[in-house]
């Protein structure tokens, strides 16, 4: 009986996955390119930050934490959480619009590097 | 200074406490359990359980979670699982 | 000073290693002085460590910044309370916090047990001794909080943050919880080191996971209650792989507390427990690994540093272990017995593992995803909130079910005809529940319908057990006093209940609005209106601190204050408005997203039952605390027992 009840557990796991289950690539700005749907993408800001994230979006660059990569364009529509600035790693939602930017609406801010729990702020 | 007095207080209080044992020359007696005592524990782990069962099965009955006809069906075969154990441990003296 | 904490811990590692040492050879040679020494040895290591702890503690309540520990988490303006908490706000303070709490439990539980459970208490201290030695050698050669530097004159700071009442208590509780996981585990693994695989293992250590559960659990909410006030995004919980961390092993022991009782009953399930508490335990130290490596992306992610490999390595030599460890009892731990109907309590207790357990491993796979979709697809993918949200409600709600079914069936086999007939009145009064709601509208949500209407029928089944009860002995008093353990459940499960009210009706129920407001405009939420009335600036000791107020009218009145604080080291931070209706147990939650000129964008949530939640974790105490309480009558039984048992 157990057997069944672990089988059903499992079935249950595999139908949700197979019907497409909500998995979104983790990606960084050196391997973002032509990726389509949803993104969860992390990087560290670059500025110049200009625009407004409730008007026309809140622009600035994202490149990798580590290592060299390429400065995605980003627009952010949304709140912008606690702790962001230039040089914040930051983790972002969204997707690559047709021009190249990454068009996001979540974004949430880490904390320089302490063992600590950290606050995060997501929108 | 201090701390160096106290590291060596420290070093020295563990030392004691752990040679305490040898120094107290308690002997090494066995304090094993042989196949003997491992049967008593499964048999007083059973009578234990099976008491605490009747004692549930009285109590979920007084309390109305269980009505007479089940009470009747399961006390039975209870009271004799008991008394079998009972035996079983009294043999084992 | 700080060659004293060296040295102290230096003392602790070579005693925890004699203690692991010395103790394995005396349980394999039974050489009793050799075992008692060693148990002297981890009391011992427990003084040595709490020296460490001291110096450690003294140099930050003095801001003695020559401690490059004390000058990277603290700093001159931090007030007593706060400098103390920084002691776990760091990689190393929080180890040595664990080997103090792991030393001190393990000391306890040896010395407590040393003449009532001898046969197994002399390879308790070597199991404990063995993974205090890990933490000691850590702490002496990769991590050590002694490090020092030339005294500076002030140091770096407490993360604004993490200075709250929340977060100076969040951290020490869960540890007394993950590291209590250890005790248990270690006389489990005892209990199949010496052959004696009978049941004073688990009446021996049921107190100990009891009480590690339910510093686990309430330091979870404690967490949850802080993200809620302080981080400010509305919400409490946003399955953070940090914040999974301890609730996995939270599960894997509720599990376990509820199928030791079907072993203790029915000596079954000898096994499935074995693994149980092998489970929670892993799971306690992954969650340590996981929260200290930033292995797996996390917003709380961490300095990844080398301690990362060190923990991964201790999580596997120890799984692999346990797993030797039952492969090789198997035989010992075969059942005699087995289930008889698959409506029982026994039934019911073994659905209720599978669920919690599901979700555990539901939880588990969707932290561990990042990792293997890297590894075998290539790419790194994450798993996103409606995954943990369906399989809560497809594991949680059955689970909600079964909280009140499993107290009123009966053992071994129930009839449906009597179940029905004791369910009648918590069936009864769902159905009228559930037609009530509907009428209310709780209709716009399926799962928070079947979430409320669950909840009226465990609740039911609670109070009925209690009217039958006080009826059959005379007095409540009474009751609860004779049978600590099944009533102090109860009340844990009625917490676990307003738990579920609370958070089915902060999510599912909860309405948001965002808008711009120039001063003098309002927006209606829900019942609600908030009006801008102006901004008011304030300084304090480290910001700049800036304030929207706005007054609130319509259900409820009062004044909410929103904004933004500027640290004076550049950060920013939001701090949120919360307006509480104390009768609906309703939330106003006002967050200032961003300034425009005059005019600011605010968000609005109106969270109904939300503090539902944090009453729910008062309860859940209470409950705990109830089927914790010492009793005596027990106690001599069990003394007897032990006694009758050695001859």
């Amino acid at each position: 009986m157990v057997a069944l009840a672990v089988a059903g557990v499992l079935a249950v796991f595999l139908l949700y996955t197979a019907l497409g289950g909500n998995s979104t690539p983790l990606l960084q700005p050196s391997n973002l390119a032509n990726h389509a749907g949803t993104i969860s993408l992390t990087g560290k800001v670059r500025g110049p930050v200009t625009g407004d994230a409730k008007v026309g979006g809140l622009q600035f660059g994202l490149h990798n934490i580590k290592g060299e990569s390429p400065v995605v364009p980003i627009v952010f529509r949304g709140s912008v959480p606690d702790l962001f600035k230039v040089g914040r790693d930051v983790n972002l939602t969204g997707h690559l619009d047709a021009k190249g930017a990454f068009v996001a609406n979540q974004m949430t801010t880490k904390c320089p590097s302490k063992y600590t729990a950290t606050p995060n702020k997501t929108a | 200074m201090i701390a160096l007095i106290l590291g060596a207080v420290i070093a020295v209080a563990a030392v004691v406490l752990v040679s305490l044992p040898f120094l107290r020359g308690s002997g090494d007696d066995p304090g094993t359990s042989t196949d003997l005592q491992d049967r008593r524990l499964m048999l007083i782990d059973e009578r234990d359980r099976t008491l605490a069962a009747l004692k549930e099965l009285e109590f979920d009955h007084r309390t109305g979670k269980i009505d007479d006809t089940d009470y009747r069906a399961l006390v039975g075969p209870l009271r004799r699982a008991a008394a079998e154990v009972l035996q079983a441990l009294d043999a084992e003296e | 000073m700080a060659d004293l904490g060296r040295a102290a811990l230096v003392v602790s590692l070579g005693l925890t290693l004699y203690a692991f040492i010395a103790g394995t050879i005396g349980a394999l040679q039974k050489r009793r002085r050799l075992s008692d020494s060693a148990r002297n040895a981890l009391v011992a290591a427990f003084g040595s460590t709490v020296v460490a702890a001291a110096v450690l503690a003294i140099a930050l309540v003095h801001h003695d910044f020559s401690f490059v520990y004390v000058y990277s988490h603290t700093s001159k303006g931090l007030s007593t309370i706060y400098a103390l908490s920084a002691f776990w706000g760091g990689q190393e303070g929080s180890l040595l916090l664990w080997l103090l709490v792991l030393s001190g439990y393990g000391a306890l539980a040896a010395v407590l047990n040393r003449r009532l459970l001898r046969d197994l208490i002399v390879w308790v201290v070597p199991v404990i001794a063995g993974i205090a030695s890990f933490f000691a050698l850590i702490l002496v050669a990769v991590a050590s909080p002694f490090q020092t530097q030339v005294r500076a004159l002030d140091g770096l700071g407490l993360t604004p943050s993490l200075q709250n009442p929340y977060m100076v208590a969040h951290p020490p509780m869960l540890y007394l919880g993950y590291v209590g996981l250890t005790v248990p585990f270690a006389f489990a693994a005892a209990a199949m080191l010496s052959g004696h695989t009978d049941e004073r293992w688990i009446v021996a250590t049921r107190r100990w996971t009891l009480a590690a559960w339910m510093f686990l659990g309430f330091g979870q909410l404690l967490g949850a209650h802080w993200a809620y006030v302080e981080v400010g995004w509305g919400g409490y919980y946003a399955w953070d792989p940090v914040e999974n961390a301890a609730l996995m092993p939270w599960l894997a022991a509720t599990a376990f507390l509820h199928s030791v009782m079907v072993q203790e009953r029915k000596g079954m399930l000898k096994v499935w427990n074995m693994i149980l508490v092998a489970l929670a335990f892993e799971l306690a130290v992954f969650g340590d690994f996981l929260t200290r490596s930033g292995v797996i992306q996390s917003i709380h992610s961490f300095a990844q540093s080398s301690i990362g490999a060190w923990f991964l390595g201790f999580v596997v030599a120890t799984t692999l272990f346990s797993v030797a460890l039952i492969l090789w009892r198997l035989p010992l731990l075969r059942a005699r017995t087995k289930l008889e109907s698959a409506l029982s309590r026994e039934a019911t207790f073994l659905y209720n593992n599978l669920f919690l357990v599901a979700l555990c491993l539901t939880v588990l796979w969707g932290v561990l995803f990042p990792v293997l979709s890297d590894i075998f697809l290539g790419q790194s993918r994450t798993m996103s909130r409606p995954y943990y949200d369906f399989f809560l409600r497809i594991f949680g709600l059955p689970l909600l079910l079964l909280m009140g079914i499993g107290p009123l069936i009966a053992w071994r086999r129930a009839s449906v005809r009597s179940l029905l007939k004791t369910l009648r009145w918590p069936i009864g009064v769902s159905i009228v529940a559930g037609a009530a709601l509907i009428a209310a509208g709780a209709g716009s949500s399926r799962p928070g319908l079947i979430a409320y209407t669950f909840s009226a029928f465990v609740l039911t089944t609670i109070v009925v057990e209690l009217v039958r009860g006080t009826r059959a002995t005379g007095s409540l008093a009474q009751l609860v006093g004779r049978n600590r353990r099944r009533y102090g459940g109860y009340v844990v499960h009625a917490s676990i209940v307003m738990l579920a009210i609370g958070i089915a009706g902060s999510s599912a129920y909860a309405t948001v609005k965002e808008q711009k407001l120039k001063i003098g405009q309002s927006m209606t939420v829900a019942g609600h209106t908030v009006t801008y009335t102006g901004l008011e600036r304030q300084r304090s000791s480290t910001a700049n601190e800036l304030r929207a107020v706005l007054s609130l009218s319509g259900r409820e009145h009062g004044t909410i204050k929103t904004g933004i604080n500027n640290f004076f080291t550049g950060d920013t931070s939001k701090a949120v408005g919360i307006h509480t209706d104390w009768l609906r147990l309703e939330d106003t939650y006002v967050i200032f997203d961003q300034q425009e000129g005059n005019a600011v964008f605010f968000k609005v949530l109106v969270k109904p039952l939300v503090n539902m939640i944090w009453v729910a974790g008062f309860v859940f105490l209470g409950g705990s605390l109830v089927a914790l309480w010492p009793d005596a009558r027990e106690q001599r039984r069990l003394v007897a027992r032990l006694a009758l048992a050695r001859g």
